[in-house]
């Protein structure tokens, strides 16, 4: 296995996520998971770790993290910033990382604006859903079906 | 005795605040040394945390078990004063002097007199959750928290009154009877209330129950329904036919007439021939009860019902006149002549009055009063079709419903205000409504229509509330305009009562009379302007409820009965509102999920055609479930059931708190800790699901004294689990909850309460989650290795996120990640919370009363380099007040702050302690056995079951016997007077009891035969409670045979037994401290400041030892500047004599009496001592792993701490890696070196300091930054150090091509991680000294396989060796850090310092002893002896004979040589094998 060479690393990075509104706390975490074990996107996708995101921060593996996904993929609930016994913010490192990965260049200066847009986006099919979910549950399903299929493709 | 000194200003008396572990153990310490102890304790008895626990960690000895002796040695110590149940109030004074005053709170049994036995709590009704249980069980209001406590005494749990006692106009003990009724003791309930009032029957159907208002339960909820239990219980009785009036008091008093036989005149009568008084109703109608009769409809009161209850009221001595009506039958006068020398007017408000409106006077319209007592008398009273009632009381309701039952088609009630503002009772309201009966409300009646004479319809007229008027309530106004028609034929008026007052009598006439109508009467005491005349009831205070009336016909005979005895009138003690309790129980959501029950009501369609009774009575059952409802609010309930059967008279309902003053001349605090409260975290779902416990619950659950009796079972339904989670840090290295420190001893009671639970249920699946395990104590690894290999328990490391309940699922989904990042959820059948330790506010408010510095986060400070210090002079502190902290270390802290406290006082010493002198023990040996025995009833705890009387006859008939005698209470105060009698007057030899356990009373009987001049050895006690009358309580004749049994064999032994000297040794005063490092030191200067002389021996050049090396700790402070001070003060000591260079060649002699040799290079000398304290020390390991000593750049802790102390390290430093657990916890050194996390984390801060950017990774297994040190631990990774862990079979390896590089598997990110290390740092294993081994050999003590030093008992005797006089302290112990050494040095030397203070050691007195002529001097005995008390030696020097011989003041008596011995040539004394032969015999 190719191992991770800390001196290819930046160890500033932790810092660096640390000066942003509400990262101050990042370096605190010890680690416990709880973060992840409440997250409500970790638990239908194993790939969306927050613990081990904040992990990456701290060993300063910056390119890996700002150029990954699974930043984008945070619903911004707040579940691990009130779970977390260290007061680390993870939702706001979360915004922070956008930011930066934006602003460093590894996404298009639009990510932010179309994420927030998609965001809006599903809270509307989310709402209409649970609308159809109350009013008829066989169209529901049908049109669950549908959601998924097109996606899968 | 060490002689005090004669001038001291000094209080030779300590205050020991906290009577846990820490407490007992101060106390303990400082009453042995000779100072004077107070024990404050604000429970009812001393023992703590540690009582409730149990099993203790890694012994899994039982807590009760190892602690109960010291609890009865500390409550039975005659210098050490136990006050419990008492509260700190305020302390002044200085340092040496405090004056301090200590709130004792009332017990409500009197300590003297109550023995314990128990017979209070088993009729006691209030049960109550018990917080010894953690409130999983129930304990009574009179309780005892558990049962070996001291004092072994009960205490009342009294919180005032409850709140529905003050709604009572009458003042009935409302929450006594329904605790009763609870309690299934109805008759007992019924007492209750009519030692009160009469008429319950009546009471419970008709009370508009102003108590309900003021239930506590109501304020949140529906109130408990009172009023409807007490109709229940008087049906009960009635139903059961074992109603019994009260015994009439035959006194023969005065004659005292009532006017009126409603319900205050009955009130009054009844009142009045309790006292003693003849009274005699007159009543003007031919049916007797007033307006009960009258003026309540039958299907709320029928007229059985209330003729019963009126017959109850006459068979207690009243005589009833019928047709008699004052002014018209007789007069005021004439009752005067007839002898009559007081009366009471209870008249009642019988004259209704109609609405003033237009049409007055038209037929059809008729008053309330007339109406309801027409149908009273003819049930089939004629009425209109549509009825209209005015009014909006109870008369109004009543009419309306009577109304519809004698035919009305339609019923309308007009009432002017709004539903709100309806003084009708909730529940006729309520019926009203249901019954189909329409009200209208804010409308009132402007003028009636008439058709003919007779009434057609009503105009009535809208109202609005406008401002409230005097009584408090909106006035309605007109609105104007508003008016509209109802058809109706009859109109009722039900708008209110007048008093009768026409009567044709002279002495009537005189009465002054209210403006409204009313006899004018004087409130307090009932007196109107007529001499000997009272009034009462309506009649006084115009129209009011039967309960009302009630209060004031008691009140009306109680001022009568004054006014006859000629006594100024005192009113009854009443309930006031400042009474009532502040701190009612919190109204939990299982108590609203119960609704309140609701009585069978007969079917809607039969009960308006009849003047059937509508409500009918609970059934049993449902009483019990609806006063079970009761919340208990004042927990003691005043029911007065336990002063009955109290035997020995020891509850006192009526003490009060008593404050005291006391003089000390220092303290030691030792208040302990809270537990965090789990049900603050609410995603653990603590008290939303009741299988999820706290680990106190479940410490609770496994003990066999707990609320399941050790059945391992889920509160909610009893169902053994087969799956336990554990959940750790639960309220510790939680900022969220504000405890960021970590509690310590978690991590340790989880595992053991895990491997105690699968000891318990074999095959039962225990999981623990955790971030870090920190085992990090004493054998605390070999533990938690042996918990996961042996036994099975599954460890995960994560901190669980959620737990929740799966729809319909009994069992509990435990949520969490794994390190590799997935979402888990697994399920299990109970979760236990390992609750962290806190601080209380309690606790901060006590340091605010000792004006000392208490921490943010609520635990006492304590200085680092004196950790038993407050920040005030002559205040010491131990245990968990001053931080999370496991036994041993409290134990080990509260001797250390013992003796710093004794060192204080040290001139004081002896000046307040007593000694207790006993006459001349008279010398019965070779006289002929003369035994007293004295049986015990035990209350009727023995004396229930076993026949005490015939055992006592049996005993008088047995061989020696020439006295026997039965008592209540053998171990009562009284009968030890009587026993010392009886010893002279029949010339006793041997003294016999057969009552309880010799455990808890063996003491007392044997100071009560020394007191009698007999030695305390011919002394014999057998249990014929624990083991006859409890255990066969099914069978009495068995438990009487088998008490029989038991005492022919005791007395069988008792002819044989010997009095019993103990041996008593001369004692040098002075010690020898082997080891002069940190503990080593601090052991001699505290020996020294206790005033007795030291040798601090040295085998280096230089004081110091380890200290040397270190630099500097967490709160930055200098240890060089510390070491050398307080090597100044040694070299300053007269008292202490250093010699370096030094060691111990050999040393004999025994406690109190050694004597070594003590050598260095050039010379051997002789010292003489009375103790020693080993304080050897230990050492870092040199590591031969990760290239140590091959490479510059490879280092240790110590080494880096000498470079960042020089500021050595060098700018091309720029990355450095720590590797943790350097030869610990592994194969051969299975023990964690404790120090090395905190020493990395303390050296990484400094780097840090130094030079901000050097990156710094710490390569861990578990961070065990323990206790307060957490802080540290986040401060370091706030300052951006990298924390790494990685397993024991994935150690971090080192690759040195091309500058050094450390690889290590990331566990979380799931890679290998390369670290660049331009400096390793190995935090490398402490090791004891190399000369333990030797040591051991010559003082005699044991090691433990890693070479430490193996203590005499790991939890209560840390500093100390089975071997009496020696002492251990520092690394030689085990690893530890500096303000622990200072502490268990400390410890140490208190403990050396209890026995230098005596001039004679007394030992044992039941010791072993060998018989020469049978010893084969094997030397088997020697080899068994923990406490190395024998030893094979010459006996007979020209015979060349050798034997085993015993040092009776090292002898502890244990008998385990006796049993060893192959040829039967030791005995115990006092337990010969004679002695148990003859027992045997007789059996």
């Amino acid at each position: 296995m190719e191992k991770i060479n800390t001196e290819n690393l930046d160890p500033n990075f932790k810092y660096d996520v640390s000066a942003y509104p509400g990262g101050e706390n990042i370096k605190l975490c010890y680690s416990c998971g709880t973060c992840t074990a409440g997250c409500p996107v970790s638990a239908v996708d194993a790939d969306f770790n927050p613990r081990k995101i904040i992990r990456q921060v701290i060993l300063g593996m910056r390119k890996e993290v700002l150029s990954s996904p699974v930043i984008w993929r945070c619903v911004q609930c707040y579940s691990c910033t009130a779970k977390c016994p260290q007061n680390v913010k993870f939702r706001d490192i979360m915004r922070a990382l956008r930011e930066m990965a934006a602003a460093e260049g590894y996404v298009d200066k639009q990510m932010l604006e179309e994420v927030k847009k998609l965001d809006e986006f599903t809270q509307k099919i989310r709402r209409d859903m649970v609308n159809l979910l109350v009013k008829d549950k066989a169209e529901f399903n049908t049109v669950k079906t549908k959601i998924e299929k097109s996606i899968s493709k | 005795m060490i002689k005090p000194a004669q001038q001291s200003n000094k209080v030779g008396a300590v205050l020991v605040i906290g009577g846990g572990v820490a407490g007992i153990q101060a106390s303990l310490d400082l009453a042995d040394s000779g100072q004077k102890v107070y024990l404050l304790e604000k429970s009812p008895a001393i023992g703590g945390y540690m009582a409730r626990l149990d099993k203790t960690f890694p012994t899994n000895d039982c807590s009760m078990c190892i602690l109960s002796p010291k609890i009865v040695e500390c409550g039975r110590h005659l210098n050490i004063d136990t006050l419990t149940w008492s509260e700190l109030q305020d302390v002044s004074g200085e340092a040496g002097n405090f004056k301090v005053k200590v709130r004792r709170k009332a017990r409500y049994v009197d300590l003297e007199k109550c023995t314990g036995c128990g017979d209070c709590a088993k009729v006691c009704p209030v049960s109550f959750p018990d917080e010894f249980d953690a409130e999983l069980g129930n304990r009574k209001a009179v309780f005892r928290p558990y049962p070996q406590a001291f004092p072994n005494a009960f205490v009342i749990d009294k919180r005032g009154k409850a709140p529905c006692r003050i709604g009572c106009p009458a003042g009935i003990n409302i929450n006594a009877y329904v605790a009763l009724t609870a309690a299934g003791k109805f008759d007992e309930a019924l007492d209750v209330i009519l030692e009160t009032v009469p008429l319950p029957a009546v009471l419970g159907r008709v009370c508009d129950h102003p108590c309900e208002i003021e239930c506590h339960l109501g304020s949140s909820h529906e109130p408990v329904a009172i009023c409807a239990l007490k109709r229940f219980l008087a049906d009960y009785r009635r139903e059961k036919g074992t109603y019994k009036a009260a015994p009439k008091v035959e006194q023969n008093l005065a004659k005292v007439a009532i006017i009126g036989s409603g319900p205050a005149g009955l009130a009054a009568a009844r009142e009045l021939a309790r006292k003693g008084y003849k009274p005699e109703i007159f009543e003007s109608r031919d049916k007797a009860g007033g307006m009960l009769r009258w003026g309540i409809p039958d299907y709320r009161l029928p007229p059985d019902v209330l003729d019963a209850d009126i017959q109850d009221v006459l068979d207690e001595g009243v005589k009833l006149h019928l047709n008699k009506k004052l002014g018209k039958d007789f007069t005021l006068a004439e009752l005067k002549k007839q002898g009559f020398e007081a009366v009471v007017l209870a008249v009642g408000a019988q004259l209704g009055s109609k609405f003033p409106v237009e049409g007055y006077d038209l037929d059809g319209f008729v008053d309330c009063i007339d109406f309801l007592n027409q149908a009273n008398i003819n049930p089939k009273t004629k009425v209109g079709e549509k009825v209209t009632v005015i009014g909006g009381g109870n008369s109004a309701v009543d009419a309306a419903r009577v109304a519809l039952r004698l035919g009305a088609k339609e019923v309308t009630i007009v009432y002017r205000r709004t539903r709100a503002e309806m003084p009708a009772i909730e529940e006729e309201i309520h019926a009203v409504e249901k019954e189909g009966i329409n009200i209208i409300y804010l409308t009132a009646p402007s003028r009636l229509i008439a058709e003919g004479d007779r009434v057609r319809a009503m105009e009535c007229v809208r109202m609005k509330l406008g401002e409230p008027d005097e009584s408090g309530r909106r006035r309605p106004v007109k609105v104007a305009g508003s008016e509209f028609i109802i058809e109706t034929d009859m109109v009722i008026s039900a708008i209110g009562q007048k008093v009768d007052l026409s009567g044709d009598d002279e002495d009537s006439k005189k009465l002054s009379v209210t403006k409204w109508g009313t006899i004018d009467a004087d409130s307090e005491n009932a007196s109107t302007n007529l001499d000997g005349v009272f009034a009462a009831g309506d009649a006084a205070t115009g129209p009011a409820s039967v309960i009302k009336a009630i209060a004031q016909g008691r009140k009306a005979a109680n001022a009568v009965d004054c006014y006859l005895r000629k006594v100024p009138f005192t009113p009854e003690p009443q309930v006031k509102p400042e009474d009532i309790t502040d701190n009612p129980p919190a109204v939990e959501e299982s108590d609203i999920k119960v609704p309140r029950c609701k009585p069978e009501e007969i079917p809607l369609e039969k009960r308006i055609v009849n003047f059937d009774e509508v409500e009918k009575t609970f059934t049993e059952e449902q009483a019990i479930a609806e006063a079970n409802r009761c919340l208990r609010c004042a927990v003691c309930s005043e029911c007065m059931a336990c002063v009955t059967a109290c035997k020995a008279e020891a509850i006192c309902h009526d003490a009060e708190d008593e404050i005291e003053e006391i003089h000390v001349g220092s303290i030691v605090a030792v208040p302990g800790f809270e537990e965090y409260l789990s049900k603050l975290k609410y995603d653990y779902g603590y008290s939303r699901y009741p299988d999820v416990v706290s680990s106190v619950q479940f410490e609770r659950i496994l003990s066999a004294s707990g609320p399941f009796a050790g059945h391992v079972q889920r509160p909610s339904d009893g169902v053994v689990p087969k799956k336990i989670a554990f959940l750790q840090c639960v309220g510790s290295r939680d900022m969220s909850c504000r405890n960021d420190y970590c509690s310590s001893v978690c991590c340790m009671y989880a595992i053991k309460e895990a491997v105690i639970a699968k000891e318990h249920l074999k095959g039962v699946d225990v999981t623990i989650f955790f971030m870090d395990m920190r085992a990090f104590g004493k054998d605390f690894d070999k533990y938690y290795e042996r918990a996961k290999s042996e036994y099975g328990v599954k460890f995960v490391r994560a901190r669980v996120s959620d737990v929740f309940k799966n729809n319909g699922d009994s069992r509990l989904t435990v949520q969490y990640s794994s390190e590799s990042g997935c979402v888990e959820n697994d399920d299990f059948d109970m979760v236990v919370l390992s609750v962290g330790l806190e601080s209380s506010a309690e606790l901060r408010e006590l340091g605010k009363k000792l004006k000392i510095r208490v921490e943010p986060n609520g635990f006492f400070y304590s200085r680092p380099d004196e950790p038993l210090c407050s920040s005030r002079e002559g205040i010491f502190l131990a245990g968990a007040a001053c931080g999370p902290k496991d036994i041993p270390e409290t134990v080990i802290q509260a001797s250390g702050a013992a003796g710093k406290a004794a060192g204080f006082l040290s001139q004081a010493r002896n000046t307040l302690t007593v000694e207790r002198q006993y006459p001349q023990q008279k010398d019965v040996r070779g006289q002929t056995p003369r035994i007293g025995v004295f049986v015990c009833h035990c209350g009727i705890n023995i004396g229930g079951i076993v026949d005490v009387p015939s055992v006592t006859e049996y005993a008088k008939s047995l061989p020696f016997v020439v006295y026997a005698e039965e008592n209540l209470y053998t171990c009562s105060q009284d009968t030890q007077e009587h026993i010392k009698e009886m010893i002279v007057e029949h010339n006793l030899n041997r003294v016999v009891v057969a009552s309880c356990s010799p455990r808890t009373h063996e003491p007392l009987f044997q100071e009560t035969l020394r007191e009698a001049g007999l030695n305390p050895h011919l002394f014999e006690m057998t249990n014929i409670r624990d083991q006859c009358s409890w255990v066969h309580m099914d069978n009495p004749e068995m438990a009487t045979e088998k008490s029989k049994d038991l005492l022919r064999m005791i007395i069988a032994k008792s002819a044989y037994v010997e009095p019993l000297t103990a041996s008593l040794v001369d004692v040098t005063h002075s010690a020898l401290v082997v080891g002069g490092g940190l503990a080593g030191m601090t052991a001699a200067m505290a020996i020294a400041e206790q005033g007795f002389e030291v040798t601090l021996i040295e085998k280096q050049k230089q004081l110091g030892g380890n200290l040397n090396n270190l630099k500097y700790t967490f709160e930055q402070n200098d240890i060089g500047k510390y070491l050398n001070e307080l090597r100044q003060k040694i070299q300053n000591n007269e008292k202490i004599t250093v010699r370096t260079q030094t060691q111990l060649e050999s040393i004999e002699g025994f406690v109190g009496n050694f004597i070594s040799s003590l050598k260095n290079s050039s010379e051997s000398i002789t010292y003489e001592h009375g103790a020693v304290v080993v304080a050897t020390g230990g050492s870092e390991y040199k590591p031969t792993e990760y290239l140590y000593g091959q490479r510059e750049d490879v280092i240790t802790q110590l080494e880096l701490e000498q470079l960042l102390s020089e500021q050595k390290l060098t700018d091309d430093i720029k990355s450095i890696v720590m590797i943790q657990c350097v030869g610990s916890r592994e194969q051969g050194h299975m023990y964690c070196s404790r120090v090395c996390c905190n020493t990395a984390v303390k050296n990484a801060l400094k780097i840090k300091e130094l030079s901000p950017k050097t990156e710094i990774y710490i390569l861990y297994r578990d961070m065990r930054t323990y206790g307060f040190s957490e802080q540290y631990f986040q401060q370091a990774r706030d300052k951006g150090v990298i924390f790494i862990r990685y397993d024991i079979d994935s150690k971090p390896q080192i690759s040195d091509k091309k500058g050094l590089k450390v690889a290590i598997y990331e566990p979380i990110i799931g890679e290998q991680i390369q670290l660049k290390a331009d400096l390793l740092v190995l935090s490398s294993r402490i090791e004891p000294c190399e000369d333990n081994d030797n040591l051991a050999q010559l003082l005699k003590v044991p090691t433990n396989e890693d070479g430490f030093f193996l203590e005499a008992h790991v939890k209560l005797r840390p500093v100390e060796f089975a071997t009496e006089g020696i002492f251990v302290a520092g690394l030689a112990h085990c690893p530890k850090n500096i303000s622990e050494t200072i502490a268990q040095a400390q410890a140490a030397a208190a403990k050396a310092c209890v026995i230098l203070s005596k001039e004679k050691y007394e030992a044992e007195a039941r010791v072993s002893h060998v018989d020469i002529s049978r010893c084969s001097a094997c030397g088997t005995c020697t080899g068994v002896c923990a406490y190395k008390a024998i030893e094979i030696v010459i006996v007979d020097q020209r015979r060349d004979l050798l034997a085993a011989q015993v040092n009776p003041a090292l002898c502890k008596g244990c008998g385990a040589c006796a049993a060893a011995c192959r040829s039967g040539a030791i005995d115990i004394k006092g337990i010969t094998d004679h002695q148990i032969n003859q027992m045997i015999k007789a059996l």
